[in-house]
């Protein structure tokens, strides 16, 4: 049980995939942030679309998913 | 090794570390100024400063080993052994701390469980990192040594000057502007050493196409996911469980010199952008600390020993001039490291130790005095304990192994601490000694349990997943706090739907 021996019938393939899907759902999650608690600390009228922290948090989980997608 | 102009430059960089570091002397007046900067950083100097003292002079050499012997897979430490994890700090748990005006974990710890919980963390913390600091120092300096041939002493004597003459007067914020620039001298360096080496090998794809042809132990150099029977320490199971979801979440969450850097934000939205920020960078070290251990595979193929793999590249590949900023890189690693440790310290004992049991109710410049002293006798005790370590040669391993443990016990505090408003004093207090109990026993037998050569992801998973356990069931059992109590401790929905204060 201490080594996850109840998943060794999972292929490498499969193991890949579920670390894509929680990619996958980390983005949904910050996705569903509502914007004005991402920008909060800039003022309204400072707030512009490089400030938007879902952005960031889009485009890094984007490289990362693709560094498991291609290795 | 050296050349003269080699020399120059690491000679160069001490002194442009002192003087920058002493320059920052003049912004601190209070203790806010001392561990907090002033809560005036912007995000890009809290970034790097965050990502630059994960990665010391040893994890260069000791990353390059693991590459060399088991692949890419090391990678998942600082891709998704950071980045998931940092999202989690950087949108729940930072604005917490940021807008409660936290020192330090162990302090939210206290608000939300007891002071025994407090105390019990910090101590754990000072002791571990005290020990570290003594260590950190010999191992770097014999590092050092072997690389360049370096003296031991005057490594460890020009580092603890250096460093602590900069971080006993500027506090925080010298520790993070040196963090900016001692980033950017390792990116330089380590990019230098992976574009060289990788026009030695004749470009990436030439050198995938030699290793696969090297022999069935390298059948699987290049699969990020490894199968969940494998011999080496980083199966996909052991990744995802014990470090996706716990290690990492412990490491950005509940470390002490990681989440102080974040609440030296000027305001909320650079304490979130600094971890954000953080994670891109992060991206990149595997790019510096691993691929020269895969291209060692080519260019010096059969090393016995795998931790070889990066000396050898810097003495084959690298010219005289670039063999000084590399050496410089390993030197603003071991900077970087020792002054996150000796702020740390400093605050969780001031903070933590000296402020509720000592002397309460002291005016403002008696606790930045403290800071201050607090850091110079770190200093002394890490250099004079130093030598210890040549007479204990595994002591490096088994405290960075030994903090590990504590790490699943702290998350499961944590986790359930913020998000579970049932969680009692007593829930906490009893998962966090319980559980790191567990984790030192399947530590002592983990030949029974475990099969895998060095299982510290599955301990700090099993052991987190028991200090959940047992946080839940006290919890249940003894009295819940009332409203008021945890008034600004839990998370709350209104924090996201109406983005109220907490």
């Amino acid at each position: 049980m201490f080594n996850f021996d109840w998943l060794s019938g999972v292929s490498q393939e499969t193991a890949k995939m579920i670390f894509l899907s929680l990619y996958g759902v980390i983005g949904l999650l910050v996705l569903l942030l509502p914007t004005d608690y991402v920008y909060e600390g800039i003022a309204k009228e400072d707030r512009h679309w490089w400030n938007n922290l879902k952005l960031w948090s889009i485009a890094v989980l984007s490289i990362l998913a693709s560094i498991y997608y291609h290795f | 090794m050296l050349a003269g102009i080699d020399y120059f430059i690491v000679i160069a960089y001490i002194i442009g570390m002192l003087l920058l570091g002493l320059y920052f002397k003049k912004f601190v007046n209070s203790s806010e100024d001392y561990f907090l900067g002033g809560k005036s950083l912007p995000f890009w100097a809290i970034g790097m400063s965050i990502v630059v003292s994960d990665i010391g002079a040893l994890d260069f050499v000791g990353v390059s080993g693991q590459a060399y012997r088991y692949g890419i897979s090391v990678g998942n430490f600082d891709w998704v052994g950071s980045v998931p994890a940092m999202l989690l700090a950087a949108f729940i748990f930072i604005p917490y701390f940021w807008r409660g005006g936290m020192y330090t974990i162990p302090e939210y710890l206290g608000r939300r469980y007891n002071q025994k919980v407090r105390t019990i963390a910090s101590v754990t913390w000072i002791l571990f990192f005290a020990l570290d600091l003594g260590v950190l120092f010999w191992a770097s300096a014999v590092l050092l040594n072997v690389l360049m041939g370096w003296p031991i002493w005057i490594s460890i004597i020009s580092t603890a000057g250096v460093v602590g003459l900069y971080t006993y007067f500027g506090g925080i914020t010298a520790v993070i502007m040196t963090d900016v620039v001692q980033f950017v001298i390792m990116f330089i360096g380590g990019f230098a050493l992976v574009f060289l080496s990788l026009y030695e090998v004749g470009g990436w794809d030439n050198m995938v196409d030699k290793i696969a042809t090297m022999g069935p132990e390298y059948r699987n150099h290049f699969d990020i996911i490894q199968p969940q029977d494998t011999k080496s320490p980083f199966p996909w199971t052991g990744i995802l469980f014990g470090l996706t979801f716990v290690m990492a979440n412990a490491y950005m969450i509940g470390n002490q010199s990681i989440v102080q850097r974040c609440l030296t934000a000027k305001n909320e939205w650079h304490a979130k952008a600094s971890m954000i920020f953080g994670s891109a960078l992060k991206m990149f070290i595997p790019i510096l600390v691993l691929f020269p251990g895969l291209m060692a595979v080519v260019v010096h193929p059969g090393l016995a020993d795998g931790d070889q793999a990066l000396p050898m590249m810097i003495k084959s590949i690298l010219p005289p001039g670039l063999v000084g900023l590399m050496f410089a890189a390993f030197f603003a690693g071991l900077m970087s490291s020792v002054d996150s440790l000796l702020n740390s310290t400093a605050t969780l004992f001031t903070k933590d130790i000296y402020e509720p049991f000592i002397k309460k109710g002291a005016d403002d410049k008696h606790y930045l005095k403290v800071g201050q002293i607090t850091t110079l006798v770190l200093l002394v005790i890490g250099v004079a304990t130093s030598p210890i370590s040549s007479d204990f040669p595994g002591i490096y391993v088994a405290i960075q192994t030994f903090m590990s443990y504590f790490q699943g016990p702290i998350f499961a505090i944590l986790l359930l601490g913020i998000f579970w408003k049932r969680t009692t004093e007593w829930g906490g207090l009893s998962a966090l000694v319980i559980g790191i109990g567990f984790a030192i026993y399947l530590n002592v037998f983990k030949e029974q349990f475990f099969t895998i050569e060095d299982p510290f992801l599955y301990i700090s998973w099993w052991s987190f997943l028991l200090g959940a356990i047992i946080n839940v069931t006290v919890s249940l059992l003894t009295k819940k706090h009332t409203d008021e109590q945890l008034q600004g401790l839990v998370f709350s929905s209104k924090i996201l739907v109406k983005n109220k204060k907490v």
